[in-house]
């Protein structure tokens, strides 16, 4: 009996054991495809930085096979996938999926800046945990829910991950404007407020309409200074499974940055086809008014001429 | 092939209400397609679902028609007048092995043709050639249709496409993946969602957008720290504790580089501005001093010549002539008087001094630097001190003193 009761309650206490690690862990493998720029792939680094609990891998080679990448998520050990895909040298797509079958989120990922070349002066710990900041607005709609859950799976950083330091010393900020995520990273600056002494400070506290935690120390004025990258995601496509599935959501505002290009080619195209067939209508017009020796056609040979009787 | 048999029966059967019935069907969601082409609600993707499962069972059953159809569709095979057809004659080709799994496949192909023909009536070819790439993502390909005919139109807003909103699929995403908030620690998540949605009204307007962000951080930070200090869970990193960043010494010493640049060009580009003002202003007051300085010359120029005429002339305010000037002045044009002024000196020949004074002419030019008699005579330029010898002499000490300082 004794045995029983030990391997039940053995079984019990690992149940709860497993409860509590289920939690919240998250791993997430951040890779790029083929053909990223410079940029792109200090991004990635830059994230990867930030990231303990991600695994980087080699850059993907197939742009059409992304089932791929859930095979690789499973030999990783990985419950996220993080997938830079650039397109032609210039464009960088984001892809986001909770790997075994949970949704994707495709989006298009702009107005890249990279740590390196923003020259914030933040700075914080390699593997500190993230505060992560949401708008509102990301409650409104359903397609925004799912992309906030899959934000913070993949960039909140768990706290039983390997790397990680016990302290909080970063924020990264999502919001929603114009129909954009934009991504902002702070560092959380901690200092004495200025020339106050704690004991007026603690009763000033008391008298604040919001009184924050009294303790032995004095509160302290928090500030941010930004540490960077900074990027913008445009959601384009929800999947429903990883990498695969119907498509559950289409941003309808969406325009892809090769239509952009083409419209602007076209525009310019069109400005000299209509310089062109003015010039032509008005030399055909003079011709009419008999401006030009020819009308603006080539001269009917002339019969008698020397050329055409000594030929 | 007993079970070919079987269901060809059974196909020759039933199949001719199937078929009816899956046309209807399919005229329906057409219908609707039509109806709401803006947004694709859950309602059609169901008619569509309910398309799939029929298609799939009815692929195998369909065949006691089709070699009818068959040699029917046979003629138009080369023209393509109804893809419908088309994908039946090759269904039948396939229907000889009745190989299940192909069918359900065809079954598959045949939906998207259908789909695609009802979507898209004006563009045939392009929705054949979208019909090979995309299977499953039929959708996609019907907006990336509409898209391209109204492209070729040129006059309609060329991106409208269909947008997919399927919200409860969405929401049933969310459920699958979320994290239990309600049972999770905040350490575990440390996610918060701001009470009020961040407004920004020119995105372009890069300041207040920046504001914007920032204040959202902020207010998620202050409230993290609360619930994280409630939970006694570690926050701020002690002074002493040193760990790796993310931004290397390196990287840093790169950036404080770079601000100490910024700030030594902001301030030499202040004291170039400053200097050019200077530059600018200084020409002025040069031009000023100047100007200022001729005038003193000229007025101690006229007074001088004020003085000499009153010398010269009849000793009429003698009394307030010494008063007007200074005694200075007096003395100062006293010794250069001593050559030019012959006889005036002397009072005597005014005459021939004021002809002198009118004509220039001072009298001989030869022997004027020579000594007479009255120069000799004149011991003003005398000075002891000059003739008591070289100064540099008193600089070397007496013999006596020398030894005693060696």
């Amino acid at each position: 009996m004794a045995s029983v009761y030990k391997s039940l309650s053995a079984t019990n206490g690992h149940d709860e054991k497993e409860r509590a690690e289920r939690k919240n862990k998250q791993r997430v493998l951040i890779l790029s495809s083929r053909g990223v720029t410079m940029r792109h792939r200090h991004l990635l680094q830059d994230l990867y930085s930030m990231m303990p609990h991600s695994r980087k891998e080699a850059k993907l080679d197939t742009k059409t096979k992304l089932y791929q990448l859930n095979e690789l998520a499973e030999l990783y050990n990985c419950n996220n996938v993080l997938f830079f895909e650039a397109r032609k040298g210039k464009d960088l797509y984001a892809w986001m999926s909770k790997a075994p079958n949970g949704p994707t989120v495709k989006m298009h990922l702009q107005n890249l800046h990279t740590m390196e070349e923003l020259n914030f002066i933040g700075n914080c710990l390699k593997g500190s945990r993230p505060v992560l900041s949401f708008d509102a607005a990301f409650e409104k709609e359903a397609h925004l829910r799912v992309i906030k859950e899959l934000l913070t799976h993949i960039f909140g950083v768990p706290k039983t991950s390997r790397r990680v330091k016990p302290f909080v010393d970063h924020v990264m900020a999502f919001t929603i404007a114009d129909g954009k995520i934009w991504t902002r990273v702070y560092q959380i600056n901690e200092s004495e407020p200025g020339k106050k002494k704690p004991t007026a400070d603690g009763e000033e506290m008391d008298v604040d309409p919001a009184p924050k935690k009294k303790g032995g120390k004095p509160d302290l004025d928090v500030n941010l200074v930004e540490i960077g990258p900074r990027f913008v995601l445009t959601p384009i496509v929800i999947q429903e499974s990883s990498f695969g599935g119907p498509i559950i959501y289409e941003n309808k505002e969406f325009v892809s940055p090769n239509q952009i290009r083409s419209d602007l080619r076209r525009a310019k195209g069109s400005k000299y086809n209509r310089r062109t067939e003015a010039i032509r209508e008005n030399k055909i017009k003079r011709g009419d008014l008999g401006l030009t020796t020819h009308g603006g056609r080539t001269k009917e040979k002339d019969p008698l001429s020397d050329s055409v009787l000594f030929a | 092939m007993a079970k070919g048999v079987l269901k060809t029966a059974l196909d020759a059967h039933k199949n001719r209400n199937y078929k009816l019935e899956r046309q209807r069907k399919q005229e329906k969601a057409a219908k609707k397609k039509k109806q709401e082409a803006a947004a694709q609600n859950e309602d059609g993707e169901d008619v569509e679902e309910g398309g799939v499962q029929l298609n799939e069972s009815v692929g195998a059953k369909v065949n006691g028609e089709k070699k009818g159809k068959a040699k029917n569709a046979k003629s138009p095979k080369a023209t393509k007048t109804e893809p419908e057809w088309e994908t039946e004659e090759s269904e039948n080709d396939s229907d000889d092995d009745d190989d299940i799994p192909d069918e359900t496949a065809l079954g598959l192909a045949r939906l998207d043709d259908s789909e695609s023909d009802i979507s898209g009536d004006d563009s045939e070819d392009d929705e054949e050639e979208e019909d090979d790439e995309a299977e499953e993502e039929e959708d996609i390909a019907l907006s990336d249709i509409e898209s391209l005919a109204s492209e070729d139109k040129g006059d309609i807003i060329p991106h409208q496409r269909l947008t997919i909103n399927n919200t409860t699929a969405l929401t049933a995403a969310v459920n699958r993946i979320q994290l239990p908030y309600s049972k999770l620690a905040f350490s575990e998540h440390m996610s918060v969602v701001t009470d009020e949605p961040v407004e920004i009204e020119d995105v372009e307007d890069d300041l207040n957008r920046e504001l914007a962000f920032y204040k959202q951080a902020l207010s998620t930070v202050k409230d993290a720290r609360k619930l994280l200090k409630k939970e006694g869970a570690p926050f701020s990193r002690p002074a002493d504790y040193f760990a790796e960043m993310v931004k290397s010494d390196e990287h840093m010493g790169k950036i404080k580089q770079k601000l100490i640049d910024d700030a030594a060009g902001k301030k030499a580009a202040a004291e170039a501005r400053k200097q050019r003002d200077l530059k600018k202003f200084g020409k002025q007051v040069q031009v000023a001093k100047l100007q200022e300085r001729a005038k003193e010359k000229k007025d101690t120029m006229e007074k001088i010549n004020l003085l000499k005429r009153k010398r010269s002339g009849a000793d009429v305010t003698k009394t307030n002539e010494e008063d007007l000037f200074d005694v200075e002045l007096d003395h100062a044009d006293e010794p250069g008087d001593r050559r030019r002024s012959g006889g005036t000196g002397d009072g005597k020949n005014f005459k021939r001094a004021k002809k002198n004074e009118k004509y220039g002419f001072g009298g001989k030019k030869r022997h004027a630097k020579s000594n007479d008699a009255k120069s000799s005579a004149d011991g003003r330029d005398f000075s002891h001190k000059k003739m008591k010898g070289k100064t540099g002499a008193a600089a070397r000490p007496g013999k006596a003193r020398r030894m005693k300082s060696k």
